[in-house]
């Protein structure tokens, strides 16, 4: 017979009744922030609506005119006029810049912070920093920075002798590699923390046995050190993809809605936002959003199959 | 297995209730409410009885600021107290705002009273998303209002909001820069604004005009006053309102303004007599004139308080002085900007959100958050010469236009607005020719407009 008695008794149930409790919340936000937001835009997709009133059935126009955006731009079409195109083209060129750079300088900042000097501390704190400012704040702070008056034009200009100062925001050719440079200032830290953990995971033992054989510390770094980090790159590369390709908080803030000169820093995720809430075409915006799903998704999924598995 | 399974079912009734319980509080407004009216009205003894009747409704606006935020609460406090059967619930969206009202209603929770800016009030007009103000209120009300403000949000013979305040577009110069080049008055006509920008760039060294790179809004004025018709696109077709001749003609002369005014007067390392506010290191065009870097602005009514509270020691009267924005070869023509408080026609209170409205929006109201708020200008008439009205607000509604445009370019106001700007800047900017960007404009209006 059940009784409620017996049934928290044993040990194993009680366990099962903690788990599920405690992983619930997590569950439930995700169901309903997550995938019902998911599923709710894949039917979005098919729909033509305006918030107000009803929803209209139109199969699969909104895809129609996203693809006919994409091949617009491909002809030439000036930025107005094939804006998807214009934020896809941007957002691969950022992403090209930003997750190569960052990956790389993330893991020689943990290379160096994982180094027995004084003030390691210090500088494990300092890289980390840009990780905990909110990216909008970052954002505003190095436009100022940017500015045609600003610092980084007064650095550079001490630095290079005849540099000409460039309008960074402003100008068309600037503004992408300057939200790039941003970017990989706030985020490198973030990752850099990942680096360090899992240097700090690989065994002694191994170091040693290379000293022993005569391995140099820069040999040590690239024969052991970054085969090790193998799963962590993988892993930080995939995250940062993801991030890169669906950026949206700094070129809203360093480019303005419109993406700022010429559509410069006009991205997916801006043209997905002024799709849905200033062209009121939510179904157009979701149909776009499925569209940086299946890139998002394809490239991590391609990268993770040919890099990902290899290790052991 | 089968007390797993009871388990999983006993923590799923219980998640469920949790969640239920969390839905049925928030469906309940009358406990927040009592507790509510409670803490406000502590000595009152028959609260209950009262807030059985009582109805609220929800009124949601964006802020200029602090002060207009604790104007509208103290107004609300007194309206409530007039109306002790109805409370209002005040939130204030500072972002985003008409984004956020949409989203509201494609989730079924938008306000009961909100404000609708006129470029974004064809979306919510033709959705059916306002309730007919002219179904609520008497004609006589309605005709205390400035006619032209009313134009833009009437459809079918109905009118669907009135207008809570409103700004023009006047022109703003730096006196002191003027007697220096040796001016004695403002410039009168286009041509002269850009002869005056010269000579004060030339005599001070200082840029003698600011505008926007883009900026269509700005440019519509020069070419009505030009005798073009005012821009409306409605349909495709309407993108020929870029090939009348008159529109090419004026297009080009705005466009070339900062061109030949700002990139073709560097190369010759001359002073630009035309810049952008960021090519001078401020954020707007107040900002531009209250540092005093540039001698002339159009802008508009929203600029005096600006300056007032920014720059006070940069003194109206003395250091500067505004007059009606430049005519054409047809007349005078200036911008009309204005924001009108609509009622949600999902309302389930549409009387009590009238009652409301019509508080705020009538003459007492008016007077408290708009006249002596000195931020913008009362949309009722009869105000023009009250004591409380601030000088400078005075003058910009002495002047004598031909025509109003208030800021509306048909259904697709936004993006166009938006678009139109861009490509603009981009002749500005030179990269594009003139005659390129008005291609692209057609364009735009085309793509907008079609389907």
């Amino acid at each position: 017979m059940f009784s409620s008695f017996s049934f928290y008794e044993k040990a194993r149930n009680k366990e099962i009744v903690a788990g599920l409790s405690l992983i619930s919340i997590a569950v439930i936000l995700n169901i309903v922030f997550g995938y019902f937001a998911m599923m709710f835009a894949l039917y979005l997709s098919f729909f033509k609506w305006d918030y107000i009133g009803e929803m209209q059935f139109v199969g699969l126009k909104n895809f129609e005119i996203v693809i006919r955006d994409l091949i617009r731009g491909l002809h030439g079409a000036p930025y107005l006029l094939s804006p998807f195109y214009t934020g896809l083209k941007n957002i691969l060129i950022y992403t090209a810049i930003v997750v190569p750079v960052q990956t790389f300088l993330a893991i020689v900042l943990a290379a160096f912070a994982n180094q027995k000097i004084k003030g390691q501390q210090f500088f494990k704190v300092s890289y980390f920093l840009p990780a905990t400012t909110s990216s909008v704040i970052v954002a505003l702070i190095f436009i100022w920075l940017f500015m045609k008056n600003g610092f980084i034009n007064f650095a550079l200009a001490h630095i290079i002798p005849g540099f000409q100062p460039i309008d960074w925001i402003n100008s068309r050719e600037y503004l992408l590699l300057a939200i790039a440079i941003v970017a990989i200032w706030g985020t490198s830290g973030h990752f850099m923390v990942s680096f360090l953990a899992a240097m700090q995971a690989i065994p002694k033992e191994i170091y040693e046995a290379a000293m022993l054989d005569g391995a140099g510390p820069i040999r040590r770094f690239f024969f052991i050190t970054i085969p090790m980090l193998r799963p962590m790159i993988v892993y930080v590369v995939v995250m940062g993809l993801i991030g890169a390709l669906q950026m949206f908080d700094l070129a809203w803030v360093m480019a303005g809605a419109n993406g700022g000169p010429g559509g410069a820093g006009y991205t997916v995720a801006l043209d997905i936002y002024n799709e849905a809430f200033t062209r009121i075409r939510p179904g157009v915006a979701a149909a776009k959003s499925w569209f940086l799903f299946a890139i998002i998704f394809t490239t991590t999924y391609l990268f993770q199959k040919k890099y990902g598995r290899a290790m052991r | 297995m089968k007390k797993v399974l009871v388990g999983g079912l006993l923590i799923f009734a219980l998640l469920f209730a949790v969640v239920a319980s969390g839905c049925i509080g928030g469906q309940t407004q009358t406990p927040t409410g009592e507790t509510k009216t409670e803490t406000q009205v502590k000595t009152e003894t028959k609260v209950e009885t009262q807030v059985q009747e009582k109805v609220f409704i929800r009124f949601a606006g964006w802020s200029a600021g602090e002060t207009e935020m604790k104007n509208y609460e103290r107004m609300i406090k007194e309206f409530e107290q007039k109306n002790p059967t109805i409370g209002v619930k005040y939130e204030v969206i500072t972002q985003m705002f008409h984004e956020n009202i949409l989203a509201s209603f494609g989730a079924g929770v938008a306000p009961d009273v909100f404000y609708v800016d006129s470029s974004w009030a064809p979306i919510f007009i033709d959705k059916g998303a306002l309730y007919p103000i002219s179904d609520l209120a008497d004609q006589s009300f309605i005709d205390k209002f400035y006619p032209f403000l009313l134009e833009p949000f009437k459809k079918n013979g109905k009118l669907y909001g009135l207008p809570k305040d409103w700004s023009m577009l006047a022109l703003f110069y730096n006196k002191k820069l003027f007697e220096q080049a040796g001016l004695t008055k403002p410039p009168e006509t286009w041509e002269e604004l850009e002869e005056y920008a010269k000579i004060i760039a030339d005599k001070t060294g200082k840029p003698g005009l600011a505008i926007y790179l883009g900026g269509f809004n700005r440019y519509v004025p020069v070419a009505v006053s030009n005798g073009a018709p005012k821009p409306w696109f409605e349909k495709p077709e309407d993108a020929s309102w870029f090939d009348n001749p008159v529109v090419k003609e004026t297009l080009a002369w705005y466009i070339n303004l900062y061109k030949k005014g700002k990139i073709e007067r560097e190369q010759q390392g001359l002073t630009p007599y035309v810049v952008a506010p960021g090519d001078v290191g401020a954020g707007w065009l107040g900002d531009a004139f209250g540092q005093q870097q540039v001698a002339m602005v159009i802008s508009g009514n929203w600029m005096i308080p600006f300056l007032a509270d920014q720059f006070p020691d940069f003194k109206y009267g003395e250091d500067w002085d505004i007059a009606p924005v430049p005519a054409g070869k047809s007349g005078r023509v200036t911008m009309a900007y204005t924001v009108i408080l609509g009622i949600n026609a999902k309302s389930e209170h549409p009387q009590e959100a009238w009652k409301f409205v019509e508080f705020l929006l009538g003459p007492e109201g008016q007077k408290e958050l708009v006249v002596k708020a000195g931020q913008t200008l009362p949309s009722m008439k009869g105000f023009e010469n009250d004591p409380d009205m601030w000088p400078q607000h005075r003058k910009t509604l002495s002047f004598k236009y031909d025509d109003m445009i208030v800021f509306l370019w048909g259904p697709k106001s936004g993006p166009l607005e938006g678009k139109f700007s861009d490509a603009m800047a981009a002749a500005m900017r030179g990269e594009m020719t003139i005659d390129e960007a008005i291609e692209v404009m057609k364009q735009v209006v085309q793509e907008e407009l079609s389907s």
